[in-house]
């Protein structure tokens, strides 16, 4: 420490010291779930732990292919999870457009109550839209989950879009109106393409929420093919005495499409942070 | 013909219905989700809290408000509010006091500093089955990593068991304070890089050091973005259901930690009492929204002084 950093100023040292400390908090626990993962299980339980698998393997994730239903579980998350974003797209971007392009009665106590429906947390709708869904005839279907993200998205995907929408200046939809395009052209070739940062912003949104939730689809699912990810580890977790290695490869495999997406997302995550970005 | 090109383009943007309609067509679809899947279960919710009625079965009478006293009279209820308050407050502070500290410290230069901030994000936004599951194999009380570091270390000679009936509460707020200060961390830096250099600079002209810089101009700067953040926060650990519910799964010490989401889903999903579920929502709603009206008024008043 004291020979690399000797040119820093005490408080220079200071501030690479608190770094380094919150680099350990925020990022080591998944460190370790990443290399329990590729533990044999002699290992895993072995003290002193060891920080690098001395024997590396795979038979984890194997097991866990093998003997649960995680493959199902990981699809059913996918379909749900893309279905919600689509379904909250083409719900949001019309709305959003209208709100900002149109004059009509009513136009601001409808962004208010958008916006007040953003306060209610599942916990506190769940019972009655529980009671909906299965007078619908949905519980145990993948739509009712999806139609619950999409409900549970829209305030502030609807509240995102419409900031960028409105950052896009009239007269650029104007100038194509003059060129001859019809506004269904405009819209589509020159307003959406603008606005397409905003559109990838409130669809990661959408599906990190969807992909992450847990509530409504323990309560609205209980067929085991039907399940998605957070539910399908959680009962893994509860079935048996825990099998920590196959456990937390499911963890780690559950991560890499949040991180393949995060990637994406850090930037829109800080400008679009106003409503509380991903909700939680 | 700039003034022809302006009466041409006016006709143009003329369609076919007229524009009010035609706006309002656009955002009904969104509007009708709305009210059928967010506005009519709320409701519909208050409304079913007047019955005794059965979370599977059809059958309901109507009880009044009978609901509502058999709750108010439970003593499981207001420690389930108790346990509730505590885990929200201590980790409201906790997580504004770190993330504040954090989002000041990824405000300074220093290499790595744009990796080091997006890793900091990252544990927001992992789903939180993951998490939970993720902690409670570092504190695992037989072969947790925390455990063994705590023990080799010899600040303890025997194992802790952080999910028994002691330190589960503190394990909960652990485990929410890692998730959930990154949300504070987010907000606050994005204040922080909009805060002009002269100000510092004026400050430091004046000979202030560097705690009066930070309590004279950098916390008033940010007093508002906390106004909203704490508002934030508040609404959702106060609602906060899957984190301690994920956390009681596979213990014994789960009446330590049943906070008062937790406590109403179990009357809905375990004990099947609909009715008495949805009353106990609505009171969770108006305890928020009471909570929100204080916390206006005092806010205010600490902007008339």
């Amino acid at each position: 420490m004291s020979q690399a950093f000797r040119f820093l100023s005490v408080p220079g040292q200071a501030v690479i010291i608190c770094a380094l400390a919150l680099l350990v908090f925020s990022a080591f626990p998944f460190a370790w779930m990443a290399s329990t993962a590729f533990k044999p299980s002699h290992e895993i339980f072995a003290t002193p732990p060891t920080l690098w698998p001395t024997t590396f393997t795979l038979e984890n994730i194997e097991r866990l292919f093998a003997e649960t239903k995680f493959l199902t579980y990981f699809r059913n998350s996918v379909t749900v999870s893309l279905s919600a974003v689509g379904l909250t797209l083409i719900f949001s971007v019309p709305a959003a457009y209208s709100l900002t392009r149109f004059r009509f009665p009513g136009r601001e106590q409808i962004a208010a109550v958008v916006l007040f429906t953003y306060m209610f947390a599942p916990v506190m709708i769940i019972v009655p839209f529980y009671i909906l869904i299965r007078f619908l005839g949905l519980t145990n279907t993948h739509l009712g989950l999806v139609l619950a993200y999409t409900a549970f998205c829209l305030p502030f995907n609807l509240w995102l879009l419409r900031t960028f929408f409105q950052s896009i200046p009239i007269d650029i939809e104007q100038a194509a109106l003059v060129d001859g395009a019809n506004r269904f052209q405009a819209i589509i070739f020159v307003v959406l393409p603008l606005a397409l940062p905003g559109v990838v912003a409130t669809g990661i949104f959408t599906f990190i929420l969807a992909w992450n939730d847990y509530i409504f689809a323990r309560v609205l699912l209980s067929r085991d093919e039907l399940k998605t990810l957070p539910v399908g580890i959680a009962d893994l977790y509860n079935a048996s005495v825990v099998d920590w290695g196959m456990i937390m490869a499911a963890g780690l495999l559950v991560l890499a499409p949040v991180l393949a997406v995060f990637v994406f997302i850090q930037k829109s995550l800080v400008a679009g942070w106003g409503a509380g970005g991903v909700k939680g | 013909m700039a003034e022809d090109v302006a009466l041409r383009s006016k006709a143009l943007w003329r369609f076919r219905l007229p524009e009010p309609v035609l706006g309002l067509l656009l955002v009904l679809p969104a509007v009708s989700l709305l009210v059928a899947l967010t506005m009519y279960p709320v409701l519909y919710g208050v409304w079913i809290s007047l019955f005794n009625k059965h979370s599977f079965f059809p059958e309901q009478t109507f009880i009044g408000l009978g609901n509502y006293v058999a709750i108010l009279g439970d003593a499981e209820f207001w420690a389930s509010v108790q346990r509730g308050a505590i885990y929200a407050v201590s980790t409201i502070v906790l997580q504004i006091v770190l993330g504040v500290a954090v989002a000041v410290l990824l405000d300074q230069r220093f290499p790595g500093r744009n990796i080091l901030r997006a890793i900091v994000i990252f544990p927001y936004i992992v789903p939180t089955v993951v998490a939970v599951i993720l902690w409670k194999w570092l504190l695992n009380s037989q072969f947790g990593l925390v455990n063994y570091l705590i023990e080799s270390a010899g600040l303890s000679n025997q194992p802790i068991s952080w999910m028994g009936r002691d330190w589960i509460m503190t394990s909960l707020i652990l485990v929410s304070v890692w998730q959930f200060f990154p949300f504070v961390v987010i907000g606050v830096l994005a204040r922080l890089q909009t805060i002009p250099g002269e100000l510092y600079e004026a400050a430091t002209v004046d000979g202030a050091s560097a705690v009066q810089r930070f309590t004279n101009v950098t916390l008033p700067q940010l007093k508002s973005i906390l106004f909203v953040i704490v508002l934030l926060r508040s609404i959702w650990m106060f609602t906060k259901f899957d984190t301690p519910w994920l956390m009681i799964q596979g213990g014994g010490a789960e009446t330590y930690i049943r906070t008062l989401p937790v406590y109403t889903y179990q009357r809905t999903f375990a004990y099947y009492e609909a009715g008495l579920g949805s009353a106990m929502a609505v009171l969770m709603f108006l305890m928020l929204a009471v909570g929100a009206a204080i916390y206006f008024r005092l806010w205010r008043r600490e902007e008339e002084l």
